[in-house]
Protein backbone atom coordinates (compact mmCIF):
# COMPACT_ATOMS: atom_id res chain seq x y z
CA UNK A 1 0.00 0.00 0.00
CA UNK A 2 1.18 3.36 -1.20
CA UNK A 3 0.50 6.66 1.06
CA UNK A 4 0.42 9.49 -0.39
CA UNK A 5 2.14 12.65 2.17
CA UNK A 6 1.29 16.04 2.09
CA UNK A 7 0.94 19.75 3.82
CA UNK A 8 -2.54 21.31 3.79
CA UNK A 9 -2.70 24.70 1.41
CA UNK A 10 -5.56 25.26 2.22
CA UNK A 11 -9.55 24.22 2.96
CA UNK A 12 -12.88 24.48 2.99
CA UNK A 13 -16.29 22.90 4.43
CA UNK A 14 -18.43 22.37 1.40
CA UNK A 15 -21.99 23.04 2.89
CA UNK A 16 -23.99 23.44 -0.69
CA UNK A 17 -22.42 21.05 -2.80
CA UNK A 18 -23.07 20.15 -6.99
CA UNK A 19 -25.55 17.08 -7.37
CA UNK A 20 -23.40 14.23 -7.52
CA UNK A 21 -21.87 15.12 -3.73
CA UNK A 22 -25.79 16.06 -2.05
CA UNK A 23 -25.21 12.68 -0.20
CA UNK A 24 -21.90 13.86 1.79
CA UNK A 25 -22.39 16.85 2.56
CA UNK A 26 -21.01 19.02 4.75
CA UNK A 27 -17.58 17.58 4.35
CA UNK A 28 -13.75 19.11 3.79
CA UNK A 29 -12.58 19.91 1.00
CA UNK A 30 -8.53 20.26 1.19
CA UNK A 31 -5.56 21.42 -1.10
CA UNK A 32 -2.49 19.64 -0.21
CA UNK A 33 1.25 19.95 -1.58
CA UNK A 34 2.64 16.47 -1.97
CA UNK A 35 6.39 15.83 -1.01
CA UNK A 36 7.32 16.00 -4.80
CA UNK A 37 5.63 19.82 -5.01
CA UNK A 38 2.65 18.34 -7.03
CA UNK A 39 -0.64 19.63 -6.00
CA UNK A 40 -3.80 17.48 -5.12
CA UNK A 41 -7.71 17.98 -3.96
CA UNK A 42 -8.50 15.54 -1.62
CA UNK A 43 -11.02 14.75 0.90
CA UNK A 44 -10.42 14.46 5.20
CA UNK A 45 -11.79 11.70 7.73
CA UNK A 46 -13.58 14.31 10.12
CA UNK A 47 -16.28 16.98 10.21
CA UNK A 48 -13.61 19.90 10.81
CA UNK A 49 -10.53 20.97 8.39
CA UNK A 50 -6.78 20.48 9.92
CA UNK A 51 -4.94 23.96 9.85
CA UNK A 52 -2.87 25.40 7.20
CA UNK A 53 0.34 23.86 7.41
CA UNK A 54 -0.88 20.37 9.12
CA UNK A 55 0.89 16.95 7.82
CA UNK A 56 -1.50 14.73 6.21
CA UNK A 57 -1.63 11.47 4.83
CA UNK A 58 -3.85 9.18 2.46
CA UNK A 59 -3.75 5.80 1.32
CA UNK A 60 -2.61 6.48 -2.73
CA UNK A 61 -4.32 3.41 -4.09
CA UNK A 62 -7.75 2.86 -4.82
CA UNK A 63 -9.68 6.15 -4.69
CA UNK A 64 -10.30 8.79 -7.19
CA UNK A 65 -10.09 11.53 -4.69
CA UNK A 66 -8.00 10.77 -1.77
CA UNK A 67 -9.18 10.40 1.57
CA UNK A 68 -6.66 12.50 4.29
CA UNK A 69 -6.13 12.09 7.87
CA UNK A 70 -3.73 14.45 10.21
CA UNK A 71 -0.22 12.30 9.93
CA UNK A 72 0.66 11.61 14.07
CA UNK A 73 4.14 12.44 14.25
CA UNK B 1 -0.55 51.71 -38.46
CA UNK B 2 -3.00 49.44 -37.30
CA UNK B 3 -6.81 50.49 -37.18
CA UNK B 4 -8.07 52.32 -33.58
CA UNK B 5 -11.20 50.46 -32.58
CA UNK B 6 -13.71 51.89 -30.39
CA UNK B 7 -17.08 50.86 -28.52
CA UNK B 8 -19.56 52.92 -30.72
CA UNK B 9 -22.82 51.54 -28.86
CA UNK B 10 -23.70 50.11 -25.75
CA UNK B 11 -27.05 48.25 -24.77
CA UNK B 12 -28.30 46.33 -21.41
CA UNK B 13 -31.42 45.07 -20.33
CA UNK B 14 -32.19 45.20 -16.77
CA UNK B 15 -30.12 42.15 -15.20
CA UNK B 16 -32.46 40.60 -12.17
CA UNK B 17 -34.64 37.69 -12.50
CA UNK B 18 -36.67 38.18 -15.35
CA UNK B 19 -39.57 35.42 -15.81
CA UNK B 20 -40.82 34.66 -19.26
CA UNK B 21 -38.08 36.33 -20.93
CA UNK B 22 -35.83 33.66 -23.36
CA UNK B 23 -32.53 34.08 -24.54
CA UNK B 24 -33.30 35.30 -27.86
CA UNK B 25 -35.60 37.96 -26.42
CA UNK B 26 -32.93 39.26 -23.90
CA UNK B 27 -30.49 39.02 -26.33
CA UNK B 28 -32.32 41.15 -29.02
CA UNK B 29 -33.47 43.95 -26.92
CA UNK B 30 -29.67 44.45 -25.80
CA UNK B 31 -28.37 44.36 -29.07
CA UNK B 32 -31.26 46.52 -30.48
CA UNK B 33 -30.81 49.42 -27.83
CA UNK B 34 -26.81 49.06 -28.77
CA UNK B 35 -27.48 49.56 -32.59
CA UNK B 36 -29.65 52.75 -31.96
CA UNK B 37 -27.37 54.29 -29.03
CA UNK B 38 -24.32 53.52 -31.38
CA UNK B 39 -26.30 55.17 -34.70
CA UNK B 40 -24.49 52.69 -36.90
CA UNK B 41 -26.80 51.21 -39.84
CA UNK B 42 -27.40 47.57 -39.07
CA UNK B 43 -26.28 46.62 -42.50
CA UNK B 44 -22.63 47.73 -42.08
CA UNK B 45 -22.18 45.24 -39.23
CA UNK B 46 -20.32 42.34 -40.67
CA UNK B 47 -20.18 39.86 -37.73
CA UNK B 48 -22.60 39.02 -34.76
CA UNK B 49 -20.79 37.38 -31.75
CA UNK B 50 -23.05 35.95 -28.59
CA UNK B 51 -20.95 35.21 -25.67
CA UNK B 52 -22.80 32.67 -23.49
CA UNK B 53 -22.29 29.95 -21.15
CA UNK B 54 -24.81 27.59 -19.71
CA UNK B 55 -27.39 28.18 -22.43
CA UNK B 56 -27.86 24.63 -23.64
CA UNK B 57 -27.40 23.13 -20.33
CA UNK B 58 -30.08 25.74 -18.74
CA UNK B 59 -32.06 26.20 -21.56
CA UNK B 60 -31.54 23.58 -23.93
CA UNK B 61 -31.20 26.59 -26.71
CA UNK B 62 -27.73 26.56 -29.03
CA UNK B 63 -26.92 28.01 -32.19
CA UNK B 64 -27.42 31.63 -30.71
CA UNK B 65 -25.35 33.48 -33.53
CA UNK B 66 -27.72 32.54 -36.34
CA UNK B 67 -30.72 32.96 -34.51
CA UNK B 68 -30.39 35.95 -32.85
CA UNK B 69 -28.70 37.68 -36.10
CA UNK B 70 -32.34 36.47 -37.65
CA UNK B 71 -34.21 37.49 -34.96
CA UNK B 72 -32.33 41.22 -35.34
CA UNK B 73 -32.68 41.02 -39.48
CA UNK B 74 -29.28 40.43 -40.11
CA UNK B 75 -28.31 38.12 -43.15
CA UNK B 76 -24.99 37.51 -44.63
CA UNK B 77 -22.86 38.18 -41.38
CA UNK B 78 -20.99 35.32 -39.41
CA UNK B 79 -22.68 34.82 -36.32
CA UNK B 80 -21.25 32.36 -33.85
CA UNK B 81 -21.18 31.39 -30.30
CA UNK B 82 -18.38 31.89 -28.02
CA UNK B 83 -17.96 30.12 -24.99
CA UNK B 84 -15.45 31.00 -21.88
CA UNK B 85 -17.56 30.66 -19.59
CA UNK B 86 -18.16 33.62 -16.91
CA UNK B 87 -15.57 35.45 -19.34
CA UNK B 88 -17.64 34.72 -22.11
CA UNK B 89 -18.56 37.78 -24.29
CA UNK B 90 -15.73 39.99 -23.23
CA UNK B 91 -13.73 37.30 -24.96
CA UNK B 92 -16.20 37.39 -27.79
CA UNK B 93 -15.53 41.51 -27.55
CA UNK B 94 -11.95 40.76 -27.60
CA UNK B 95 -12.23 39.06 -30.92
CA UNK B 96 -14.16 41.16 -32.29
CA UNK B 97 -12.02 43.88 -31.26
CA UNK B 98 -8.99 41.88 -33.41
CA UNK B 99 -10.80 41.67 -36.41
CA UNK B 100 -11.57 45.07 -36.59
CA UNK B 101 -8.29 46.60 -35.82
CA UNK B 102 -6.79 43.70 -38.66
CA UNK B 103 -9.16 45.88 -40.69
CA UNK B 104 -11.18 42.80 -41.51
CA UNK B 105 -14.23 44.10 -40.15
CA UNK B 106 -15.33 47.55 -40.03
CA UNK B 107 -18.38 47.11 -37.37
CA UNK B 108 -19.04 43.54 -35.19
CA UNK B 109 -22.19 43.35 -32.60
CA UNK B 110 -20.93 41.52 -29.90
CA UNK B 111 -23.45 40.17 -27.51
CA UNK B 112 -23.56 38.82 -24.10
CA UNK B 113 -26.78 36.93 -22.91
CA UNK B 114 -27.66 34.27 -19.97
CA UNK B 115 -30.90 32.69 -18.22
CA UNK B 116 -29.88 31.47 -14.75
CA UNK B 117 -32.98 31.90 -12.68
CA UNK B 118 -35.74 29.62 -12.02
CA UNK B 119 -33.72 26.65 -11.33
CA UNK B 120 -33.16 24.70 -8.44
CA UNK B 121 -29.90 25.45 -6.79
CA UNK B 122 -28.31 21.77 -7.04
CA UNK B 123 -29.05 21.87 -11.27
CA UNK B 124 -27.42 25.86 -10.87
CA UNK B 125 -24.29 24.87 -9.02
CA UNK B 126 -23.84 21.72 -11.25
CA UNK B 127 -24.21 23.79 -14.35
CA UNK B 128 -21.98 26.23 -13.01
CA UNK B 129 -19.04 23.12 -12.34
CA UNK B 130 -19.22 22.81 -15.96
CA UNK B 131 -16.21 24.89 -15.76
CA UNK B 132 -14.84 23.32 -13.73
CA UNK B 133 -12.62 19.86 -15.07
CA UNK B 134 -14.83 17.78 -14.33
CA UNK B 135 -11.98 14.66 -15.19
CA UNK B 136 -9.54 15.54 -12.14
CA UNK B 137 -11.46 18.53 -9.73
CA UNK B 138 -15.21 18.25 -10.49
CA UNK B 139 -14.92 14.76 -9.10
CA UNK B 140 -13.63 15.75 -5.49
CA UNK B 141 -16.48 17.84 -5.25
CA UNK B 142 -15.11 20.83 -5.97
CA UNK B 143 -17.52 24.63 -6.84
CA UNK B 144 -16.84 27.66 -7.34
CA UNK B 145 -18.17 29.02 -3.72
CA UNK B 146 -15.54 25.80 -2.73
CA UNK B 147 -12.04 27.33 -4.75
CA UNK B 148 -13.11 30.79 -3.23
CA UNK B 149 -13.76 29.72 0.11
CA UNK B 150 -10.08 27.90 -0.34
CA UNK B 151 -8.54 31.05 -2.00
CA UNK B 152 -9.94 33.27 1.18
CA UNK B 153 -9.21 30.83 3.34
CA UNK B 154 -5.42 30.77 2.67
CA UNK B 155 -5.43 35.04 1.78
CA UNK B 156 -6.60 35.42 5.64
CA UNK B 157 -4.20 33.20 6.69
CA UNK B 158 -1.48 34.63 4.71
CA UNK B 159 -2.20 38.03 4.67
CA UNK B 160 -4.09 38.55 7.69
CA UNK B 161 -6.82 39.49 6.00
CA UNK B 162 -10.40 39.53 8.27
CA UNK B 163 -13.87 38.44 7.85
CA UNK B 164 -14.68 42.03 8.25
CA UNK B 165 -12.83 43.39 5.77
CA UNK B 166 -13.87 40.87 3.16
CA UNK B 167 -17.46 41.58 4.43
CA UNK B 168 -16.51 45.66 3.52
CA UNK B 169 -16.80 44.50 -0.24
CA UNK B 170 -20.14 43.15 -0.24
CA UNK B 171 -21.47 46.20 1.56
CA UNK B 172 -19.91 48.63 -0.62
CA UNK B 173 -21.53 47.19 -3.46
CA UNK B 174 -24.52 46.79 -2.09
CA UNK B 175 -24.72 50.44 -1.43
CA UNK B 176 -23.13 51.12 -5.12
CA UNK B 177 -26.22 49.01 -6.54
CA UNK B 178 -28.91 50.79 -4.79
CA UNK B 179 -28.40 54.06 -7.41
CA UNK B 180 -27.97 51.48 -10.54
CA UNK B 181 -31.39 51.13 -11.80
CA UNK B 182 -29.96 48.16 -14.03
CA UNK B 183 -28.74 46.23 -10.96
CA UNK B 184 -30.85 43.20 -9.37
CA UNK B 185 -30.00 44.12 -5.52
CA UNK B 186 -31.15 47.71 -4.92
CA UNK B 187 -30.91 47.60 -1.10
CA UNK B 188 -28.13 47.96 1.00
CA UNK B 189 -27.25 45.21 3.46
CA UNK B 190 -24.59 45.30 6.92
CA UNK B 191 -21.59 44.07 7.85
CA UNK B 192 -23.56 41.96 10.57
CA UNK B 193 -26.02 40.91 7.92
CA UNK B 194 -23.41 39.38 6.03
CA UNK B 195 -21.78 37.76 8.74
CA UNK B 196 -24.87 36.34 9.54
CA UNK B 197 -26.24 34.92 6.00
CA UNK B 198 -26.04 30.84 5.41
CA UNK B 199 -22.46 29.52 5.21
CA UNK B 200 -21.88 28.21 1.40
CA UNK B 201 -18.43 26.87 1.36
CA UNK B 202 -16.76 27.94 4.69
CA UNK B 203 -16.14 30.49 5.34
CA UNK B 204 -17.77 31.92 2.31
CA UNK B 205 -21.61 32.61 3.27
CA UNK B 206 -24.29 33.65 1.28
CA UNK B 207 -23.83 37.16 0.71
CA UNK B 208 -20.57 36.77 0.01
CA UNK B 209 -21.79 35.39 -3.36
CA UNK B 210 -23.23 36.84 -6.24
CA UNK B 211 -26.74 35.81 -7.31
CA UNK B 212 -28.09 34.26 -10.33
CA UNK B 213 -29.24 36.21 -12.93
CA UNK B 214 -30.90 36.70 -15.69
CA UNK B 215 -29.72 39.43 -18.73
CA UNK B 216 -27.77 40.66 -21.63
CA UNK B 217 -26.16 43.68 -22.50
CA UNK B 218 -24.31 44.05 -25.81
CA UNK B 219 -21.80 46.61 -27.57
CA UNK B 220 -21.09 47.67 -31.10
CA UNK B 221 -17.79 47.92 -32.03
CA UNK B 222 -16.54 49.79 -34.92
CA UNK B 223 -12.88 51.51 -36.12
CA UNK B 224 -13.15 55.11 -35.54
CA UNK B 225 -13.72 56.65 -38.89
CA UNK B 226 -17.12 55.07 -39.06
CA UNK B 227 -18.02 55.91 -35.55
CA UNK B 228 -16.56 59.27 -36.80
CA UNK B 229 -19.19 58.90 -39.91
CA UNK B 230 -22.19 58.19 -37.97
CA UNK B 231 -21.11 60.60 -35.57
CA UNK B 232 -21.73 57.55 -32.66
CA UNK B 233 -20.97 58.58 -28.87
CA UNK B 234 -17.68 56.48 -29.18
CA UNK B 235 -15.38 55.62 -26.38
CA UNK B 236 -12.13 54.04 -27.44
CA UNK B 237 -10.32 50.58 -26.86
CA UNK B 238 -6.90 51.38 -24.89
CA UNK B 239 -6.49 47.54 -24.77
CA UNK B 240 -8.36 44.28 -25.26
CA UNK B 241 -6.77 40.92 -23.80
CA UNK B 242 -7.94 37.68 -23.21
CA UNK B 243 -5.14 34.82 -21.53
CA UNK B 244 -5.52 31.85 -20.52
CA UNK B 245 -4.35 31.70 -16.39
CA UNK B 246 -4.46 28.30 -14.45
CA UNK B 247 -7.28 26.06 -15.42
CA UNK B 248 -7.43 23.99 -12.27
CA UNK B 249 -6.79 24.84 -8.61
CA UNK B 250 -4.18 22.03 -8.48
CA UNK B 251 -1.94 24.09 -11.26
CA UNK B 252 -1.81 27.20 -9.17
CA UNK B 253 1.96 27.68 -7.78
CA UNK B 254 -0.22 30.37 -4.71
CA UNK B 255 -3.90 30.58 -5.10
CA UNK B 256 -4.34 33.66 -3.77
CA UNK B 257 -2.43 35.36 -6.98
CA UNK B 258 -4.58 35.15 -9.97
CA UNK B 259 -1.60 34.37 -12.69
CA UNK B 260 -4.00 35.05 -15.31
CA UNK B 261 -5.05 38.60 -13.70
CA UNK B 262 -2.15 39.33 -13.42
CA UNK B 263 -0.16 38.75 -16.80
CA UNK B 264 -3.76 40.05 -18.59
CA UNK B 265 -3.59 43.10 -17.00
CA UNK B 266 0.27 43.70 -17.32
CA UNK B 267 -0.12 43.47 -21.13
CA UNK B 268 -3.21 45.51 -21.13
CA UNK B 269 -1.76 48.64 -19.41
CA UNK B 270 1.40 48.02 -21.59
CA UNK B 271 -0.60 47.76 -25.20
CA UNK B 272 -2.55 51.25 -23.49
CA UNK B 273 0.71 52.41 -22.16
CA UNK B 274 -0.78 53.68 -18.99
CA UNK B 275 -0.50 52.42 -15.27
CA UNK B 276 -2.56 51.32 -12.75
CA UNK B 277 -2.51 54.25 -10.84
CA UNK B 278 -3.66 56.35 -14.17
CA UNK B 279 -7.16 54.46 -14.05
CA UNK B 280 -10.26 55.94 -12.90
CA UNK B 281 -12.76 53.59 -12.26
CA UNK B 282 -12.05 49.74 -12.85
CA UNK B 283 -15.32 46.82 -12.89
CA UNK B 284 -13.82 43.95 -11.83
CA UNK B 285 -15.00 40.28 -11.51
CA UNK B 286 -16.37 40.11 -8.18
CA UNK B 287 -18.21 36.95 -8.06
CA UNK B 288 -17.45 36.44 -4.67
CA UNK B 289 -17.04 39.24 -1.73
CA UNK B 290 -13.24 38.00 -1.70
CA UNK B 291 -12.65 38.01 -5.12
CA UNK B 292 -12.68 41.77 -5.37
CA UNK B 293 -9.83 41.94 -2.64
CA UNK B 294 -7.47 39.33 -4.78
CA UNK B 295 -8.18 40.87 -8.36
CA UNK B 296 -7.69 44.95 -7.20
CA UNK B 297 -4.46 43.12 -5.71
CA UNK B 298 -3.56 41.09 -8.79
CA UNK B 299 -4.65 44.38 -11.03
CA UNK B 300 -2.01 46.41 -9.79
CA UNK B 301 -4.32 48.66 -7.88
CA UNK B 302 -2.93 47.84 -4.04
CA UNK B 303 0.29 45.02 -3.12
CA UNK B 304 -0.89 41.80 -2.34
CA UNK B 305 -2.44 41.79 1.14
CA UNK B 306 -3.65 45.51 1.19
CA UNK B 307 -6.96 44.61 -0.73
CA UNK B 308 -8.30 43.68 2.52
CA UNK B 309 -7.53 47.11 4.53
CA UNK B 310 -8.19 49.37 1.22
CA UNK B 311 -11.68 48.20 0.72
CA UNK B 312 -12.28 48.74 4.52
CA UNK B 313 -11.20 52.05 4.02
CA UNK B 314 -7.34 52.23 5.31
CA UNK B 315 -5.64 54.95 3.15
CA UNK B 316 -4.57 54.45 -0.42
CA UNK B 317 -2.79 56.51 -3.42
CA UNK B 318 -4.80 54.99 -5.68
CA UNK B 319 -7.32 56.69 -6.94
CA UNK B 320 -9.55 54.22 -8.67
CA UNK B 321 -13.38 53.75 -8.10
CA UNK B 322 -13.88 50.23 -7.81
CA UNK B 323 -17.36 48.30 -9.22
CA UNK B 324 -19.44 51.38 -8.99
CA UNK B 325 -22.34 49.73 -11.20
CA UNK B 326 -22.77 47.50 -7.83
CA UNK B 327 -20.54 44.66 -9.53
CA UNK B 328 -21.69 41.14 -9.97
CA UNK B 329 -22.64 41.06 -6.01
CA UNK B 330 -25.46 43.46 -6.59
CA UNK B 331 -25.91 44.44 -10.33
CA UNK B 332 -25.63 40.51 -10.63
CA UNK B 333 -24.09 37.84 -12.99
CA UNK B 334 -25.51 36.80 -15.83
CA UNK B 335 -22.23 34.43 -16.28
CA UNK B 336 -22.14 34.97 -20.17
CA UNK B 337 -23.52 38.26 -20.43
CA UNK B 338 -21.57 40.08 -17.65
CA UNK B 339 -18.63 41.09 -19.52
CA UNK B 340 -20.48 43.34 -22.05
CA UNK B 341 -22.71 44.36 -19.01
CA UNK B 342 -19.09 45.44 -17.37
CA UNK B 343 -18.20 47.22 -20.75
CA UNK B 344 -21.62 48.95 -20.70
CA UNK B 345 -20.97 50.37 -17.14
CA UNK B 346 -17.54 51.47 -17.85
CA UNK B 347 -18.61 53.32 -21.60
CA UNK B 348 -21.67 55.09 -19.14
CA UNK B 349 -19.01 56.34 -17.13
CA UNK B 350 -16.31 57.84 -19.68
CA UNK B 351 -19.50 59.27 -21.64
CA UNK B 352 -20.22 60.95 -17.96
CA UNK B 353 -23.89 59.42 -17.96
CA UNK B 354 -23.61 56.45 -14.91
CA UNK B 355 -25.84 56.83 -12.38
CA UNK B 356 -22.84 56.70 -9.96
CA UNK B 357 -20.88 58.57 -11.54
CA UNK B 358 -17.17 59.17 -10.88
CA UNK B 359 -16.53 62.26 -11.41
CA UNK B 360 -13.90 62.89 -14.60
CA UNK B 361 -13.81 59.72 -15.25
CA UNK B 362 -11.20 59.78 -18.54
CA UNK B 363 -10.01 56.08 -18.21
CA UNK B 364 -11.70 52.94 -17.41
CA UNK B 365 -10.68 48.87 -16.94
CA UNK B 366 -12.62 45.86 -17.06
CA UNK B 367 -11.82 42.58 -15.91
CA UNK B 368 -13.43 39.38 -16.42
CA UNK B 369 -12.55 35.80 -15.40
CA UNK B 370 -14.04 32.38 -16.69
CA UNK B 371 -13.54 29.21 -14.77
CA UNK B 372 -10.81 29.34 -11.70
CA UNK B 373 -9.19 32.49 -13.34
CA UNK B 374 -8.66 30.07 -16.27
CA UNK B 375 -10.30 32.75 -18.71
CA UNK B 376 -9.39 36.30 -18.14
CA UNK B 377 -10.12 39.39 -20.14
CA UNK B 378 -8.91 42.98 -19.42
CA UNK B 379 -10.24 45.97 -20.98
CA UNK B 380 -8.53 49.28 -21.36
CA UNK B 381 -11.48 52.00 -22.48
CA UNK B 382 -10.37 55.65 -22.77
CA UNK B 383 -12.71 58.81 -23.29
CA UNK B 384 -12.33 60.33 -26.49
Amino acid sequence: MTAMRGTVQSHTVIRVPDKAHAAMAPFVLLLVELANGKRVLGHFHGALPPAIGSRVIADASGQETPVFREETP
Amino acid sequence: MSTNVCVAGVGSTKFGVLPGRNLQSLAAEAARAALADSNIPPARIGCVFVGNFVGGIMTGQELLGPIVAADLGLSNVAAIKIEAACASSSAAARIGHDLIRAGAEDAVLVIGVERLTGTPRDALTTAMTAAIDQGTEGVAGLTFPAFWGMVMTRHMHLYGTTREQVAAVTVKNRKFGVGNPLAQFQKPVTPDEVLASPPISDPIRRYDCCPATDGAAALVLTNETLAKLYGSPAVRVAASVLLTGSARITDYDEITTHDGTVSAAIRAYEIAGVGPEDIDVAELHDCFSVAEIVDSEDLGFFAKGEGGPAVAGAPSARKVVINPSGGLLSKGHPTGATGCGQIYEVVMQLRGRHPNQVPNARLGLTHNGGGTAAAVTVHILKAL
